[in-house]
C-alpha cells in the first residue's frame, strides 16, 4: 500500500526538531502548573505556533495568529458554564435535563465558531484561510446524521464521514480560493471492508489457534472472584485478540480515508493535495509513542509529537496548479474563541488536516 | 555596533500570498531606529520606525516575522540580528530559557515536582477554595436535587417499622452529639430511609450532609455497634465534605488535563485519560480509610464497640480484590485497618 506521492507533488516539510520543542514543551508545562494553567492558553498559542510555522509548502510556511488573552477569556467563559451547568444540574436535575437539550442545539453552533476561529487564525504564506459553513448543516451533519447512523447499526458509517469531511472541506478556504472535495462513497466503504476483514482474520484466525471461546471468556469473568490464576490467561487472551483486531482496524481505516481524502481534494487555482501514508506506518508511531511517553513519565512526549509530525509531513504532498502568489487574504470577522474552548475541552480536533 | 544593517529575507504585501526576496536595512538604535525593505525588483518596499513594527518574539529557529503598520511582512532568519535590533525583549527571555542546554534539566526537575504537588496538594487547594466560594443554601439543595433523582431512578419509600427507625435514630444523634458544637451547625445531618432494590445492606452520604439508609441494612445489622460502626464512617464522609471535594477536584483535574496536556497524539490520548480515572480512584480509596479512621475513634468517643464495622465488613460476601482499579480498599484491608485501630486504643 505504499505508494508514492504523484511525481508532480511537492511535499510538505516539517522543519522542527525534537530538541528545540522539547525546551518550549517542558517551559509551556512549567508555567501552566505554576499559574494553576491560566498560562496553558498562552502555552497553546506557542505550541500551535511552533508546529505551525515549522511545516512549509514549496519553501512557504503556516501560521498561528490568535493570542493568550483571547484563548484565556474563550476558556474562562465555557469553564464558567460548565460549572454553572454543574450546579444547575445539581440542583434541579429536571432543567438540567431541559439545558442538556439546550446544549444539543448549542453544540453545532459551538463547532462552526471552532471551525471559523481557527480558519481565520492561521495563515499559509501570509494569506489567512476562512469557513463558510452553516449552523443548521453543522446540525445535520453533527448531530442527526450520526443519529441516523447507530439507527442503521453502523453500516452508513462510511456516508456519515464522507458528510462529515466533505462539511469540513467544502468549507474551508485560503484567501478566497475555496477548497473543493470531489469524493464517492467507494473509498470509504473499501477502507471499512478492508479493516472489517482484518477483525475477522485476526479475530477468527486467533481465536482458532489459541483455542479461545467466548463461553470459555464468561465463566473466566464469573471465575475472576475465585480462582483468578485460571481465570486470568483466558482473560488476557481476550484482550491481547480483542486488541490485535481493532487497534489494526482502526489505523487502516484512518489511513485508508485519509489517502483518499487528500488526493480528492483540490484548491481554486488548480492546486492539488495528495497523501500517502500507510496504516501499518501510523499504527507502529501510534504505538511506539505511546510505549516510549509512558516509560519516560511524558518526557518524551515532544520527541513522538515531532516524530509523528514529521511522517504525516512526509508522507503530504502539494501539486501546484498555478503560482503560490496569487492568493489574496478575505475580509472576514474572526470572533471570539468560545468555540475553540469548547472543542479542546471535548477534545473535538477541528484544524485543518495537514 | 554599526548604525547601519542589513538582512536577507522575504517580504509579503499586506494580504497577499505574494513572496519577493527581500533586504531590511536598519538605520539607528532602539524603539526610533528606522526600517526600510528593498527588493531587487520592485526596489523600496517600505519603511517605518521600529516602534510600529510588531516583531514576533523568537519561537525555536522558526522564520522570524516583522509586520508593519500597513500589513506589509517581512520574514527573515537572520535570528542574530533580529535580536540585536530590537535588545532584550520578554519574548527572549522566554526564549533564553527554553535553549536546550544542560539547565533545562533544572527546568525539567521543578516541572516533575510542581506536576507532583500540583496533583497531591494544588487540586486540593483549588477544591478548598471552590467549597469555601460554594454558599451553604446551594450544598444543602444539591441534596435536594439528588434525593429527587434518586427517588425518581431507583429508591421506594421505606417499609421499616417506626420502630426500627427510632432505635438508628438514637445511635445516629449519639453520634452526632458527641461531634463538636461548630461542627454539628455546619451540616444538616438529615437521616432518612430509603427501600433501594439491588444496592443491599448500605448506607451513604450526600454533599451536603444528608444520610441515607437502606432498609436492607436495618433488616441485616440490627446491632447498635454495627449501625454506629457504619454511621460513624457515613459522618466522616460528611464532616470531611469528601463528596464536594471529590466533585471539585474531579472538575479541576477534568479542565487541567484538557487544557495543558494538549494533543498529545492517538492513543496516547486514551492513556492520559485512563491514567486520570485511575488517578481519582486512589484518591477516592484514601478518602474511604480516611473515614474509617474517623468513624471508629467517633463511635469509640460516643460509647459504641469500634469492632463492629469490622463485622459489617466480615457480614458483607467475599468480593474479589481489584486493587487500584476499585474506589474502595479492600474489606481484608479495612478489617486488618480496624484491628491495628483496636489494638493501638
Amino acid at each position: 500500500m505504499a505508494e508514492s506521492l504523484p511525481v508532480d507533488a511537492r511535499q510538505f516539510v516539517f522543519k522542527g526538531n525534537a530538541k528545540e520543542w522539547f525546551g518550549i514543551w517542558i517551559v509551556n508545562l512549567l508555567l501552566s502548573i505554576v499559574t494553576l494553567g491560566i498560562y496553558s492558553a498562552w502555552a497553546k498559542v506557542r505550541t500551535k505556533k511552533y508546529f505551525y510555522n515549522n511545516t512549509f509548502a514549496d519553501d512557504r510556511n503556516f501560521d498561528y495568529h490568535a493570542t493568550g488573552k483571547q484563548i484565556l477569556i474563550g476558556r474562562l467563559i465555557v469553564i464558567g458554564a460548565v460549572i454553572l451547568f454543574q450546579i444547575i444540574v445539581s440542583l434541579a436535575p429536571v432543567v438540567g435535563l431541559l439545558l442538556v437539550l439546550a446544549m444539543l442545539v448549542g453544540f453545532p453552533w459551538l463547532l462552526v465558531r471552532s471551525f471559523a476561529f481557527n480558519a481565520r487564525m492561521t495563515s499559509f504564506s501570509n494569506v489567512r484561510f476562512g469557513f463558510t459553513g452553516g449552523v443548521g448543516k453543522a446540525f445535520l451533519v453533527f448531530l442527526l446524521y450520526p443519529f441516523l447512523t447507530a439507527l442503521t447499526l453502523y453500516t452508513t458509517f462510511p456516508i456519515l464521514d464522507r458528510a462529515m469531511k466533505r462539511y469540513s472541506i467544502n468549507n474551508h478556504k485560503l484567501g478566497g480560493a475555496s477548497f473543493n472535495i470531489e469524493i464517492g462513497l467507494t473509498p470509504f466503504y473499501k477502507a471499512l471492508g478492508v479493516a472489517i476483514l482484518w477483525i475477522v482474520v485476526v479475530g477468527v484466525g486467533g481465536a482458532l489457534i489459541t483455542g479461545f471461546s467466548f463461553l470459555e471468556f464468561s465463566a473466566a469473568l464469573e471465575n475472576m472472584a475465585l480462582a483468578p490464576e485460571q481465570a486470568l490467561p483466558t482473560i488476557i487472551m481476550f484482550y491481547v485478540l480483542f486488541f490485535a483486531a481493532f487497534l489494526p482496524a482502526m489505523f487502516i481505516y484512518q489511513a485508508m480515508t485519509r489517502n483518499a481524502v487528500y488526493n480528492h481534494t483540490s484548491l481554486e487555482g488548480g492546486h492539488r493535495l495528495a497523501s500517502n501514508v500507510t496504516p501499518q506506518k501510523l499504527l507502529w508511531i501510534a504505538l511506539s509513542n505511546m510505549v516510549v511517553v509512558i516509560c519516560t513519565l511524558g518526557l518524551m512526549l515532544p520527541w513522538a509529537q515531532v516524530r509523528m509530525t514529521r511522517y504525516l509531513a512526509d508522507h503530504t504532498g502539494f501539486i501546484p496548479g498555478s503560482s503560490l502568489d496569487e492568493f489574496v487574504s478575505q475580509q472576514q470577522a474572526a470572533g471570539h474563541a468560545i468555540g475553540d474552548a469548547f472543542t479542546d475541552l471535548e477534545s473535538i480536533d477541528v484544524g485543518l488536516p495537514i | 555596533m554599526a548604525a547601519e544593517s542589513q538582512l536577507q529575507g522575504y517580504a509579503y504585501p499586506p494580504h497577499s500570498s505574494h513572496r519577493e526576496p527581500a533586504r531590511l536595512t536598519t538605520r539607528g538604535q532602539g524603539p526610533s531606529a528606522w526600517l526600510e525593505v528593498h527588493s531587487d525588483r520592485y526596489g523600496r518596499l517600505i519603511t517605518a520606525e521600529l516602534s510600529e513594527v510588531a516583531v514576533d518574539p523568537p519561537l525555536g529557529s522558526a522564520p522570524r516575522k516583522m509586520t508593519f503598520p500597513d500589513g506589509t511582512v517581512f520574514e527573515t532568519l537572520d535570528h542574530e540580528a533580529v535580536e540585536a535590533l530590537t535588545g532584550k525583549t520578554s519574548g527572549s527571555t522566554l526564549h533564553y530559557y527554553e535553549g536546550f542546554r544542560p539547565r533545562l534539566i533544572g527546568v525539567v526537575a521543578v516541572c516533575l515536582f510542581a506536576a507532583w504537588a500540583l496533583w497531591r496538594y494544588g487540586l486540593d487547594i483549588l477544591a478548598a477554595v471552590a467549597i469555601a466560594a460554594t454558599p451553604q443554601p446551594v450544598i444543602e439543595q444539591i441534596d435536594v436535587g439528588s434525593m429527587q433523582t434518586i427517588d425518581f431512578a431507583m429508591a421506594e419509600p421505606s417499609r421499616l417499622t417506626d420502630r426500627q427507625m427510632d432505635d438508628v435514630r438514637a445511635i445516629y444523634r449519639d453520634l452526632v452529639r458527641t461531634l463538636p458544637p461548630e461542627v454539628q451547625e455546619q451540616h444538616s445531618f438529615d437521616l432518612l430511609f430509603r427501600s433501594i432494590p439491588g444496592v443491599g445492606p448500605n448506607a451513604f452520604a450526600l454533599p451536603g450532609g444528608t444520610m441515607v439508609m437502606t432498609d436492607a441494612f436495618v433488616e441485616e445489622f440490627d446491632e447498635p455497634d454495627v449501625i454506629a460502626g457504619v454511621l460513624g464512617h457515613e459522618i466522616g464522609h460528611i464532616v470531611d465534605q469528601h463528596g464536594l471535594k471529590r466533585l471539585y477536584r474531579s472538575l479541576g483535574a477534568y479542565f487541567l488535563i484538557a487544557f495543558l496536556a494538549g494533543d498529545v497524539g492517538p492513543l496516547t490520548e486514551d492513556l492520559v485519560l485512563e491514567g486520570n480515572v485511575l488517578l481519582s480512584l486512589s484518591f477516592s480509596r484514601s478518602q474511604e480509610r480516611e473515614a474509617d479512621r474517623f468513624g471508629l475513634t467517633l463511635t469509640k468517643a460516643a460509647g459504641y464497640d469500634p469492632a463492629g464495622l469490622k463485622v459489617f465488613f466480615e457480614g458483607l460476601e467475599a468480593q474479589p480484590d481489584f486493587g487500584w482499579t476499585s474506589s474502595h480498599p479492600s474489606n481484608a484491608d479495612r478489617i486488618k485497618a480496624i484491628d491495628d485501630f483496636i489494638k493501638s486504643q
